[in-house]
């Protein structure tokens, strides 16, 4: 075996790299190409199109008119693109941790800010993957209503931003998470106490506590403005109120995550130390 | 100037000092060993130069730089910790190549880089293969390719060699001389096996409950222990009984004992004698025996070792 030599002189860029497109590209290999990412792929479209069939095709069973339909199904496509993206953000950090390989990467000069939103924006991939996903299906049932292409801008954009919440909120659980397990479960208890809103009986949402509660959580605030525009046929700009909670759930919980990943991203997870 | 100096440092986790007024100075070109019992701060104190961990007190330079600049540090060293995980669906080549590219090569140098590598630690025919299919010692130099990726100036080493067969950690220790002798750069070793850091390291540091015990070259560090010395004879077997007698009347030896199952073999402890030298004992010692005439075949003297100072030094602390 031969010897280590010593070191030729081998040029670092003199264009200077940025580490989260690194990371980025890592992430995104290892997620698509490692085989996790396509696996969640299959298990969404199997949901997505139970859910469909549901909805579509039997007419014993479905009292739905075909606008709600698709936009059952449209929402229906967020909120399990919405917990696979989350599920990845919340392995991020914490699931590094316990297989080992996180301590490496903080041994990198990159910062850990970068880092973050390496791995913030590969989750987000899975989003979008679930995205592309979902259309065949909403282009399914809104064809004959004429709602296709309200329904996919209005669930694209709804969508990526309750994505980049959920995906916010997994990675700073996974950084702060003791252990993989704690951080994925918090994460699927939180997706579900968010969507609790969306059983509220119409009496009560329409109630000024219930409205309240609708409004302020981005999930059930995204999902009232996807049903307005596709199944009320409202127009993009008459309930746009309904978008400042998603909108700035998505900012805010961005900066935080970044902000959190690079001051508290260590080895140990926990609030200490 | 050292590539590795640090004063005054100490850690404390809740009520657990981990380390307190740790000091080490290590010269380029340098294997430093650091000794300790499980416990006893390496691991932290080496997290702690490499920023992954902050000091509560203290300072320390690597490469010349501050510890308050820590990405700039980071640019300087190669770290192999001891828990390191291996992404086990990831290619060799792959792997080398990503943290290359973290350390700011570009795609074509990355590619380069991790090729050279993976001829030097032997392991280019594998380039290919998923490091899940790797053994533990393929791994290690994986992992030893992957502290070079930056061509740091100083490397820490965590165990290499821990969980390694005798083969692979000849292999390990061959690499680990010469990234110090042929790259120049500094080499911190922490290991449990006393004798690969007696046969590799220039100088040791001890360090017992989070303080530096001893510190200097290996025959330094034993002096300095002054071990209880202890010496294996290897005597005619036929006279065997008869030196074991001759030496326990010896007011130089302490002890004698004769090794079951074999013949010939003597383990003494010297006698201690205020104002006399461990080797003045000694002579004495033997005096008894070649003034018997008895055939003495071989000695050796079992305090003089790393292991011997090791033990004094941290069962004592």
């Amino acid at each position: 075996m031969a010897v280590v030599e010593a070191p030729v002189e081998h040029a670092v860029s003199q264009r200077r790299v940025s580490g989260w497109t690194v990371v980025l590209a890592q992430e995104l290999r290892d997620l698509w190409l490692g085989g996790r990412g396509l696996v969640l792929c299959f298990v969404f479209s199997i949901l997505v199109s139970v859910i469909a069939y549901l909805v579509a095709s039997s007419t014993g069973f479905n009292f739905l008119e075909q606008r709600e339909s698709a936009s059952l199904t449209l929402q229906a496509a967020i909120t399990c693109g919405g917990l696979l993206a989350l599920l990845v953000a919340a392995d991020s950090v914490s699931g590094e941790r316990e297989r080992g390989t996180l301590e490496t990467m903080l041994l990198t000069p990159v910062p850990r800010r970068q880092i973050a939103v390496g791995k913030l924006l590969a989750a987000l991939s899975l989003w979008l993957a679930c995205f592309v996903v979902a259309i065949p299906y909403v282009w399914l049932l809104g064809r004959d209503v004429g709602v296709v292409d309200e329904a996919l801008v209005a669930g694209f954009v709804v969508g990526t931003l309750l994505a980049l919440f959920l995906v916010s909120v997994g990675l700073v659980l996974s950084v702060f998470a003791s252990s993989n397990r704690i951080s994925l479960s918090v994460s699927l208890f939180l997706l579900l106490a968010l969507l609790a809103p969306t059983q509220l009986p119409s009496g009560v949402e329409q109630a000024w506590a219930g409205e309240l509660v609708v409004n302020t959580n981005p999930l059930t605030a995204g999902i009232h403005y996807i049903g307005r525009i596709v199944i009320s046929g409202h127009g993009w700009s008459d309930d746009v109120h309904l978008l400042y909670a998603p909108v700035l759930a998505a900012c805010v919980s961005v900066l935080v995550a970044i902000f959190v990943a690079g001051r508290f991203m260590r080895l140990r997870g926990g609030v200490s130390g | 100037m050292p590539a590795v100096e640090a004063a005054g440092i100490r850690k404390q986790y809740g009520s657990l000092v981990a380390l307190e007024a740790f000091h080490l100075s290590v010269e380029p070109g340098e294997v430093l060993g650091v000794l300790g019992p499980n416990g006893a701060g390496k691991t932290t104190a080496i997290r702690i130069l490499t920023t992954i961990l902050q000091p509560d007190r203290g300072s320390f330079t690597v490469a010349g730089i501050q510890n308050g600049r820590a990405n700039a540090i980071r640019q300087k060293i190669g770290v192999l910790p001891e828990s390191a995980g291996y992404p086990e669906r990831q290619r060799a080549e792959e792997y080398l190549r990503f943290h290359a590219r973290l350390f700011g090569h570009s795609r074509a140098s990355a590619r380069a880089v991790a090729d050279r590598l993976l001829e030097d630690v032997g392991l280019h025919e594998r380039r290919r293969s998923l490091i899940g299919t790797f053994s533990r010692g393929m791994r290690q130099r994986l992992g030893l390719a992957r502290t070079l990726v930056n061509d740091p100036s100083v490397v820490f080493l965590d165990e290499p060699t821990l969980g390694l067969d005798p083969a692979g950690q000849l292999q390990v220790l061959r690499h680990v001389r010469a990234i110090a002798s042929e790259r120049g750069a500094a080499v911190l070793l922490c290991s449990h096996l006393l004798a690969e850091v007696e046969e590799n390291c220039s100088r040791v540091v001890i360090l017992n409950r989070g303080h530096v015990v001893a510190e200097g070259t290996v025959a330094e560090v034993v002096r300095k222990a002054a071990a209880p010395r202890s010496v294996r004879l290897h005597v005619a077997p036929e006279q065997a009984e008869r030196a074991a007698a001759l030496l326990a009347d010896s007011p130089a030896v302490h002890s004698v004992e004769r090794a079951d199952g074999r013949p010939g073999n003597l383990t003494l402890v010297l006698a201690v004698r205020s104002g006399e030298s461990d080797d003045a004992i000694l002579k004495d010692a033997i005096r008894v025996l070649l003034d018997a005439d008895v055939e003495l075949r071989s000695l050796e003297l079992e305090g003089a070792r790393l292991s011997d100072a090791f033990l004094a030094m941290t069962e004592a602390a």
